[in-house]
């Protein structure tokens, strides 16, 4: 593929070339750095997958690990996430829930349902027809088949008694981080990401305490419990149990979809999550894309990413499979793009602090943590604090002041 | 391809299938759940509540002071079966 059928361009100092093995055997050039769902976008390939009811195509959404549309085969296992894996040399990516490998024969269900396959009403009855459909559309769609092969080595099993947790290694995160880690506390300090998405986010050097691909599950408060996986790509994993004093929860916000006609399409992405990718990777886009979304926050990420916002109420609706443009109401004609941003306002990644007690409240765009004046949330087996977006969406520099200030709140305690 | 709007997209859930389920009398977020499938899908309802709750509120159906979202349970991240599997192990535990 040349550099003029990219959908990115790159600036700055270019970063090793490397490759991916797509679907059968594709081959597909990217960057160090990239991770596979940027990669794949770059190449234009941003069909990934079918999705559960009715098998239209899908892709990324949100890029950044929250939407769970980005599942891919890597590497021979299933249900990995595109949008949060760095691609490196010899990476093989599948699509998911294809029937067989090779020409889709499946898309004769396409021609036959124009509506798409709902599992959930067709062919339900006599229950022989069903049980036979039911065979068939688990192949369609849905999650992925089993793993190739079994895992390496086993998953190892560590225990850890810190004075404090710190979940989440965004601005609130990090700012807490270094207050904590100044006092003297004993942290531990997880984030789900890889190390590289958050150094690129931070724009700086991040301690190398940071346990990266470390995703908190859940919170089991009788047994004062943090569970965490850390799932860092081509080592065993580890599973943590976390028996902290205190906790200070700054899983920042997501962004959650909008209801406008035909957003599943491939193509259609969360604007936060492009941008943070394109910045990680040093590149722009080079195809033209619009941003779906009002208020300030839409218009900031539009003129980041350098291309229009429209309102949600104009949008008459996508166009393409995948996109090539948003049709608009009214009149207004029609904008031509290959990448449609959407731009909701973030909604608080509230799950965490709410298994762990702490009461939610509706704010706008989402559930917002609530918390006292120093910013305790919840207290049990352990003392919870809520720092940054996870208490209503603020924005990086606020919410790096908001970690500074609660991390401070958590030290005084802890004296 | 018929035009669709999805809230729910792991899913596959409508702005018209929840149309059909609040006209049938259907109005609370966990009715819905059980109702639709919402919120049941890989993300466990991260990217869909928003979108339901924003709706109810929009419609009159629900009180912005007092609506809740549906219980969120473990796992909130992906887990693999392996590594829930290594708690269970008799040496678990190396204190490091
Ligand atoms: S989880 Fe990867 S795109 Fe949303
Ligand atoms: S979007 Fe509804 S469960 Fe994921």
């Amino acid at each position: 593929m040349s550099d003029t059928d990219r959908a990115l361009s790159r600036r700055g100092p270019a970063r090793c070339a490397t490759a991916l093995r797509w679907d059968r055997d594709q081959l597909v050039t990217a960057r160090e750095g990239d991770t596979v769902s940027l990669a794949l976008l770059d190449a234009g390939i941003l069909e990934t997958s079918r999705s559960a009811k009715y098998r239209r195509p899908r892709g990324a959404y949100c890029l950044r690990g929250d939407c769970g549309t980005c599942l891919v085969r890597i590497n021979g296992l299933p249900n990995r996430r595109a949008c949060l894996t760095a691609v490196h040399e010899g990476i093989r990516i599948r699509p998911q829930n294809r029937l067989v490998a090779g020409a889709d024969p499946s898309a004769l269900v396409d021609t036959m349902l124009r509506g798409g396959m709902d599992h959930h009403h067709f062919m339900v009855r006599p229950r022989v027809v069903n049980q036979l459909m039911q065979g068939v559309a688990r192949n369609l769609t849905g999650l992925g088949t089993l793993p190739d092969r079994m895992p390496d080595a086993p998953a190892q099993h560590r225990v850890l008694e810190p004075d404090v947790l710190i979940v989440g290694a965004g601005s609130a995160g990090r700012a807490a981080h270094a207050v904590l880690t100044d006092g003297g506390c004993d942290v531990v300090w997880v984030d789900r990401r890889d190390r590289d998405g958050i150094v690129a986010e931070a724009n700086a050097a991040v301690s190398d305490a940071l346990l990266d691909h470390t995703g908190v599950f859940g919170v089991y408060v009788a047994e004062g419990l943090w569970a965490a996986m850390r799932d860092t790509p081509g080592q065993p994993a580890v599973l943590y149990s976390i028996k902290p004093r205190h906790v200070v929860v700054a899983t920042g916000a997501r962004d959650p979809i909008l209801a406008v006609p035909n957003n599943d399409r491939p193509g259609v992405v969360a604007a936060r999550g492009l941008l943070q990718q394109l910045r990680r990777s040093d590149a722009t886009l080079a195809v033209p894309a619009v941003v779906i979304g009002e208020g300030a926050y839409a218009t900031a990420l539009a003129d980041a990413l350098g291309v229009e916002a429209l309102p949600p109420a104009d949008v008459d609706r996508i166009e393409g499979n995948p996109v090539d443009a948003v049709s608009l109401r009214d009149g207004k004609g029609k904008r031509e793009c290959q990448l449609v941003a959407l731009a909701p306002l973030p909604a608080p990644a509230y799950e965490l602090a709410r298994q762990a007690g702490a009461a939610v409240r509706w704010h706008g765009g989402g559930f917002s943590v609530q918390r006292d004046q120093r910013g305790r949330c919840a207290t049990t087996a352990f003392t919870v604090w809520a720092a940054g977006d996870v208490t209503g969406y603020m924005g990086p520099q606020s919410a790096a002041d908001d970690g500074e200030r609660v991390a401070a709140a958590v030290l005084h305690s802890l004296r | 391809m018929p035009r669709r709007s999805f809230v729910c997209r792991c899913e596959d859930v409508t702005l018209s299938e929840v149309d059909h389920a609040i006209a049938l009398g259907l109005h609370e977020v966990e009715e819905l759940k059980r109702y639709t499938g919402l919120g049941t899908g890989p993300c466990q309802g991260k990217e869909c509540i928003s979108a339901l709750v924003k709706l109810l509120i929009d419609k009159g159906l629900a009180d912005p002071e007092t609506v809740q979202p549906f219980t969120a349970r473990p796992p909130t991240e992906p887990v693999t079966l392996g590594a829930l599997a290594a708690g269970l192990a008799p040496d678990a535990g190396d204190g490091s």
